[in-house]
């Protein structure tokens, strides 16, 4: 409208109000607006019902695992345990012969070339060593053997009568007034039960004076070993009794000052779980749920993954988005994004029937047997599962490295070339350091993909419940682990919903999900800081 | 593929002692289409330049002269940018791209022959562009990084340099404070003088400039415009520039493109006051384009 115009009509009305079509007193905003709105909504309700179950159903095994705990205590189990650690630290020291043995008729045959039979006769005198060492245990032995079954019934007596107060409960809850008051209830006594337990103490006390004297009079009268190298383990054998020896008052003090009302502290029950390095259930004994062990399996095959799939993941996203050619490009970017597609029990059926063998049969290979923990005979242990998750991996990191080196401005890479660099010299100091982050982020995401893994570690990691041997050094990971997803989805099926086993599977859930929380967190925080850093 | 040690560029002799010009160029009054020989550095025959079936350039015909500022001026998407890229062969970066015909000739070699060394030929022609564009880096590091990829490392020498690239550029007063911060923290004019002393600080002979100031605003262009000036001593200088009054003002020679060919080139003076050729005459007195 030009200026004349104006100045001559009277504009016209300025009609930008708008026309609204209402369907249920809804606009159509409002509807698009509701529509995409709760759609966000369930999500994140969803995600708090999880959150809120996994809570509840998880939080009750604190109180379990200290109930569990305290019957640990008032049943005696814990006062057995201390003599039974000391048979089993004697059984380790045996051992410890059986070896310098085992080194002797090695020696004898192989230097001296003496047959086995001539050897086994040179070491008659050794042998009456370690009997004399081995058998003094024995009165030891006799006592923890007695002390168990005692400390047994009494736990048995006692959860008869938890149960039986379980049934009146539920009978009454039901009315069953009368049917309740016929439950007869035995309550456990501990005071009376663990008398004769206690009072073996002073049969304990002479046995443990006799047995530390003839564990020093065999040492003392040890026969010399053949070779220097022999003797030198044989002193340093003497040095581990010694030691064992010199601990047995604080054992007995221990057991003397024993008392089974200490209370157990409510933390315990929770340090039991997070520092715990056994995790036994269905035990005749005593249950354990002590994490450790599956954490450090989880965090073992992950390592080993994202070690193998890092490399992988991060140099085919470099090659792809620096190096290649439109054609391989289109070639390439398919085939790694493709292996996400493939099912997860297909590639632990691959590990089992395929890779766990290829990969043992390789490890006995003679001349691989410079590498630490080859050869193994364990087909199932954390190589073969990080091999497989670093492949699961391989697509989660790659995408999102070349996605973040797609980010790295055209103009940078220019500007390096136009400089004088090479394409290495510039992929090294400026495309990848200008990436960095997002790679990082993308490598923890790949982290939090494999950690939350199942179906593989499942099937491949060997489902060994015990801290691996990490003395063997980096040959730890040819050694069975179980995960903590692992043990869920292997356990969560035969326990019985609210005992103290399937409450601690919760626990675990828990830890897998703040574990995998704080992963993708912290990739977050680094993608957005990169963000920035590119301007 | 990666290149490792540079293997210098033999055939590319080192830039001669200038020899004393006999005619103060200032007194020139009329246009010289061929300039002699001994002051002509690039030489330019016959280029046709293909994007794949797209052909960019056609029958390109031009010698830049040493030691001086060349304009190219011309409508949009008429090939300045080509040109200027062929110069330091960043059109390699692009997949298919080929110098169909013609030679491109600097001090006399031919930049297109198989044994050229690319990576030596870009440290000989610098180049800045359109859109600043500094390393995610501090400062210091981005103008020390073409020394570092040359395997320069001595601290002092460094030190040196990056003082004495950031006065030529003009940025020395504004920045020497904060040489460890990153250069993306700096203005836009500021960033693309930064820029300048990276090109400069690895001492090319040529320097093309990309609409240096397209991005800037009057007074930062002013500042490179006068930086332009400082430079023209030292260095060759190509820039594509689409303001009238910045080709005018801060260039020695002038060249018209129109869709690809050139189509007049000659004292910049002599094209803005009196083109030779209608098609100019149009441009310049911003009658299309
Ligand atoms: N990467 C490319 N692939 C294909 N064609 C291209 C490419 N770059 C430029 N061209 C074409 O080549 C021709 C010349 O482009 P060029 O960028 O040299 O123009 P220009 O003169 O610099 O224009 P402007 O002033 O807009 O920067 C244009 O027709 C353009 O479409
Ligand atoms: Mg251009």
């Amino acid at each position: 409208m030009s200026d004349s115009t104006a100045t001559v009509a009277a504009p016209a009305a300025f009609a930008v109000s708008k026309k609204r079509l209402r369907l249920l007193g809804l606009t159509l905003d409002d509807a698009i607006k509701a529509f995409f709105g709760g759609n966000a909504l369930v999500s994140v309700v969803v995600l708090a019902l999880i959150t809120i179950f996994l809570f509840r159903e998880g939080f009750g095994f604190f109180a379990q695992n200290r109930q569990n705990l305290r019957i640990y205590r008032q049943a005696g189990l814990e006062y057995v345990d201390f003599i039974r650690a000391q048979t089993d630290d004697h059984t380790a020291l045996t051992r410890y012969l059986s070896d310098l043995r085992v080194r002797q008729i090695a020696f004898l045959q192989q230097e001296k070339k003496l047959s086995l039979a001539d050897a086994n006769a040179a070491l008659a005198a050794f042998d009456a060593f370690a009997d004399q060492f081995g058998s003094a245990i024995d009165p030891l032995r006799a006592i923890v053997s007695d002390l168990t079954e005692q400390a047994t019934a009494i736990k048995t007596k006692f959860i008869v009568a938890g149960d039986k107060e379980e049934e009146r409960r539920q009978l009454l809850a039901v009315g069953k007034t009368a049917e309740a008051a016929a439950v007869k209830i035995d309550a456990v006594n501990f005071s009376a039960e663990l008398k004769p337990l206690l009072e073996t103490r002073t049969a304990y006390l002479a046995a443990n004076r006799e047995l530390a004297q003839k564990l020093a009079a065999a040492l003392d009268a040890a026969p010399k070993m053949p070779a220097p190298e022999i003797e030198a383990r044989l002193d340093r054998f003497k040095d581990l009794s010694r030691t064992y020896i010199a601990g047995f008052p604080a054992i007995e003090k221990n057991l003397m000052t024993w008392d089974y009302t200490k209370p157990v502290p409510a933390a315990q029950s929770f340090t039991a779980f997070v520092f715990g390095r056994e995790w036994l259930t269905a035990s005749f004994w005593q249950d354990w749920y002590g994490v450790i062990p599956l954490l450090v399996g989880s965090v073992l095959v992950s390592f080993v993954a994202l070690l193998i799939a890092v490399p992988f993941g991060v140099g085919a996203a470099v090659y792809v988005n620096q190096i290649a050619s439109a054609t391989e490009q289109k070639f390439i970017k398919p085939c790694i994004e493709f292996i996400s597609a493939i099912p997860s029990v297909v590639l632990g059926f691959f590990g089992i029937a395929i890779l766990g063998q290829t990969l043992r049969a390789v490890s006995q290979q003679s001349w691989l047997s410079w590498v630490p923990g080859f050869p193994y005979s364990e087909r199932l242990n954390v190589l073969t599962a990080g091999c497989l998750l670093a492949l699961l991996a391989v697509p989660t990191i790659f995408t999102l490295a070349e996605d973040a080196l797609n980010n790295v401005p055209r103009a940078f890479k220019e500007a390096s070339f136009a400089l004088g660099a090479s394409r290495l010299q510039t992929i090294v100091k400026i495309i990848v350091p200008a990436s960095l982050s997002g790679i990082i982020s993308a490598v923890l995401l790949g982290l939090g993909r494999v950690i939350g893994e199942t179906m593989v570690v499942l099937l491949c990691a060997g489902n060994r419940i015990a801290i691996p041997d990490f003395s063997a050094g980096l040959g730890v990971i040819t050694q069975p682990v179980h995960t903590m997803t692992g043990i869920i989805a292997q356990e969560m099926g035969e326990v019985v919903r609210g005992s103290i086993h399937y409450r601690a599977l919760f626990v675990v859930g828990l830890l897998l999900f703040f574990l995998s929380l704080l992963i993708n967190y912290a990739a977050q925080g680094i993608v957005r800081r990169y963000r920035i850093s590119i301007g | 593929m990666v290149t490792s040690a540079p293997i210098l560029m033999d055939t590319l002799p080192k830039p001669a002692v200038r020899p004393p010009t006999a005619v103060a160029p200032a007194a020139a009054t009329f246009s010289v289409p061929n300039v002699p020989a001994d002051t002509t550095l690039i030489d330019i025959e016959q280029v046709d330049f293909f994007y794949g079936a797209t052909q960019a350039l056609a029958d390109i015909n031009l010698k830049i002269d040493d030691k001086k500022v060349t304009a190219f001026i011309g409508p949009s998407g008429c090939g300045k940018s080509t040109l200027l890229r062929c110069l330091n062969r960043m059109n390699d970066l692009i997949d298919g791209t080929r110098v169909a015909k013609g030679t491109i000739k600097i001090r006399g070699v031919n930049i297109y022959q198989p044994d050229v060394d690319v990576i030596e030929l870009r440290k000989r022609v610098g180049m800045v562009f359109q859109k600043s564009n500094p390393f995610p880096k501090s400062i210091y590091e981005n103008i020390t990084y073409g020394l570092r990829l040359q395997g320069r490392t001595n601290k002092a020498d460094l030190d040196a340099i990056v003082e004495k690239s950031l006065r030529g550029a003009a940025l020395w007063d504004e920045v020497k404070d904060r040489l460890n911060t990153s250069g993306l923290g700096l203005s836009g004019g500021q960033q693309q003088r930064l820029c300048i002393a990276r090109a400069i600080a690895v001492e090319p002979e040529v320097i093309l400039m990309d609409e240096p100031c397209s991005a800037l605003d009057p007074v930062a262009t002013a500042k490179v415009e006068e930086l332009i000036q400082s430079l023209r001593e030292k260095f060759t200088i190509v820039i594509v520039t689409h303001n009238m009054q910045q080709a005018a003002r801060c260039s020695d020679r002038t060249a018209f493109f129109y869709m690809g060919r050139l189509i007049e080139y000659a004292d910049t003076r002599n094209i803005f006051t009196n083109p030779a050729n209608p098609q100019t005459e149009a441009y310049v007195s911003g009658r299309f384009g």
